[in-house]
């Protein structure tokens, strides 16, 4: 398993329903030992993505999957690839019979099976859940264990269907770092679809966007999360404050993250132009809202709303009264210039940008 | 009172002492039930399947075709098969009719749509990505199938048992197509209806009374089956 092309992928893979496209990846392409995140919103084609490359579409599939840069046959990506669905489907049976039923689905003993999966229940932490009703398990460790299956196998391709999603957001930043510690190491190429970009920065060293079935952006994480290329991207990220050129009077229209994007609370609050990086627009107060740990702003102006978050309780004497005019700053704004990965965003990130960070929710989402 | 009384010490003498009319009637019975069973289960459970997962124009009124056939009454059942099999009806050749025969195939027909009906009830209680998560894990098709099998198999065994209990225990069908023939398709149903019909009480009541331990012997057996299965996993 060496060389460039060790691992998971396609050429021109296409899914229909009827006539509907609802997929088209020309080429993609996860390397052993590598993980990709697949990020797009509800409805983009994440989940048939997954099921096509794992041969468990229900629709029309064309196109090749490749396993290690050859078009592979049916039995030998079967082999290859392990899935875990978005919901955790148990069988019947203890925790511990459901563990090893994807090596006992490879013709493993059940005494064999039980020695290579092992390791993988400790790993996990289900040790203590081994003898359980697989059935009577909660959401989070039927998760658990669902993941567990499939690591069990060993397998050469993971692909990971929004396994968090449902879990409670302690379970869920316990599981992701179990995950990430149980792939580290593993000659295992990975895809996790996903909605959700904490996720992907946890556990992805590259990213791919997903929209409307095509892959708008791919990349290293880091740079793909921090580098909208246009709009749909851009909520994607977070990056939910459109600047038009209008309102700023530049040339592209300029993106925002809500918690880059504060009120200036008092005339000399802080030097207004200390970087290069900072804008500010004018509108008007709509609402405040608190939510313990930060304050939400609404701000209306002359091209649409703008919504400003402040780090945690501002106390409503600071705030200026709803209705009236007030400035907003923005930092490290980006441009949408182009989908062209290449060419530079307008703004460098600061000092304080989480580039290259890793680990589990880097900061609340709002 | 005295009657039922009376009847019930008989039946339990003629049981003990157990002559050779009863026995051939009971082994009788158990031969063209649990065939028709076997058919229904052969035939239902196919039938039951596809209506259940495959993907298909029509696939509702399918279900609901078969879930009518789970209240086919045998009389009717019956009618048609005694058509079907009338020396100068379509298959009248064969002479199957008033043959243990023509009894199988008239309690397989009121067999298999029980069975279809709570085969395709069974697999889809299971939840619908079962299968997909199996594949999912490495299994082929057909294994994925027979893990979904194996994880509906209480329900499964159930329409076993559903069937069987509708087949020991019809009259029409049997009565209709075997003509209750002494010695040749006498059941255990048709010769307690003749029996009440004479008077002899007793003899129905013994009849009765084997009838039901049949079925519950058959049940027992597979409940052990369906039980201890889901202990031992």
């Amino acid at each position: 398993m060496s060389g460039l092309s060790a691992g998971i992928g396609c050429r021109g893979l296409r899914v229909h329903a009827g006539r509907r496209e609802l997929l088209s990846v020309p080429e993609l392409h996860v390397a052993a030992g590598s993980t990709l995140a697949v990020l797009g919103p509800n409805g983009a084609g994440k989940s048939t993505l997954l099921r096509a490359l794992g041969l468990l579409s229900s629709h029309r599939v064309s196109g090749e999957i490749l396993l290690d840069g050859r078009p592979a046959t049916r039995s030998l990506l079967r082999d290859a690839i392990v899935a875990v669905l978005q919901r955790p489907i148990m069988r019947r049976g203890t925790v511990a019979a459901n563990v090893i039923s994807g090596l006992r689905f490879r013709g493993v003993s059940r005494r064999e099976a039980r020695i290579r999966a092992w390791p993988w229940i400790e790993a996990l932490g289900l040790g203590p859940l081994v003898g359980r009703d697989a059935r009577s398990l909660s959401i989070g460790e039927a998760q658990r264990v669902s993941i567990t299956r499939a690591l069990a196998v060993g397998p050469r391709v993971l692909l990971l269907d929004e396994p968090f999603s449902g879990l409670d957001s302690t379970t869920r930043a316990d599981l992701l770092a179990d995950l990430r510690a149980a792939l580290t190491g593993q000659p295992t190429a990975t895809i996790l679809v996903t909605h959700d970009r904490h996720e992907a920065l946890a556990l992805a060293e590259d990213t791919a966007l997903l929209i409307d079935g095509r892959i708008r952006q791919h990349g290293p994480t880091a740079e793909v999360l921090d580098r909208p290329g246009d709009a749909d991207t851009a909520r994607l990220l977070g990056y939910t404050n459109l600047l038009p050129p209008a309102l700023t009077g530049g040339t592209h229209t300029l993106v925002a993250r809500p918690e880059h994007t504060q009120l200036v609370l008092a005339p000399s609050d802080g030097p207004a132009d200390q970087a290069h990086d900072v804008r500010s627009v004018t509108g008007t107060l709509r609402r405040t809202v608190a939510l313990g740990v930060a304050t939400r702003v609404d701000v209306d102006t002359s091209a649409g709303s703008l919504t400003c978050l402040h780090p945690g309780d501002v106390l409503a004497t600071e705030l200026p009264p709803i209705g009236s005019d007030v400035r907003v700053r923005i930092r490290q704004a980006r441009s949408l210039i182009t989908a062209d990965r290449d060419e530079p965003t307008e703004t460098l990130p600061g000092p304080g940008d989480r580039q290259g960070t890793r680990g589990p929710a880097f900061d609340s989402e709002l | 009172m005295d009657v039922l009384f009376n009847g019930l010490v008989d039946a339990i003498r003629l049981l003990l002492t157990g002559d050779q009319d009863s026995w051939s009637i009971t082994a009788l019975t158990l031969r063209v039930s649990l065939t028709a069973t076997a058919i229904a289960l052969l035939l239902g459970l196919p039938l039951g399947a596809t209506v259940a997962l495959a993907r298909f124009p029509g696939r509702r009124i399918a279900l609901a075709a078969v879930n009518t056939g789970m209240g086919l009454p045998p009389v009717v059942v019956g009618l048609f098969v005694t058509v079907l099999l009338w020396r100068s009806g379509p298959v009248g050749g064969l002479g199957l009719l008033y043959t243990p025969t023509a009894m199988v195939i008239a309690q397989a027909a009121i067999a298999t749509p029980i069975v279809a009906a709570l085969v395709a009830a069974a697999l889809q209680q299971v939840d619908p990505d079962f299968r997909v998560q199996m594949q999912a894990l490495g299994a082929t098709p057909i294994r994925a199938l027979a893990a979904l099998l194996g994880e509906a198999r209480l329900p499964l065994l159930a329409a076993a048992m559903a069937a069987f209990g509708a087949v020991v225990s019809e009259v029409g069908a049997a009565q209709m197509v075997g003509g209750n023939l002494a010695g040749q398709t006498r059941v255990l149903t048709t010769a307690a209806v003749l029996a009440t019909s004479r008077g002899q009480f007793s003899l129905a009541i013994a009849f009765g009374i084997i009838l039901l331990l049949i079925a519950f012997g058959v049940n027992l057996s597979l409940t052990l089956i369906q039980q201890r299965q889901t202990v031992m996993r």
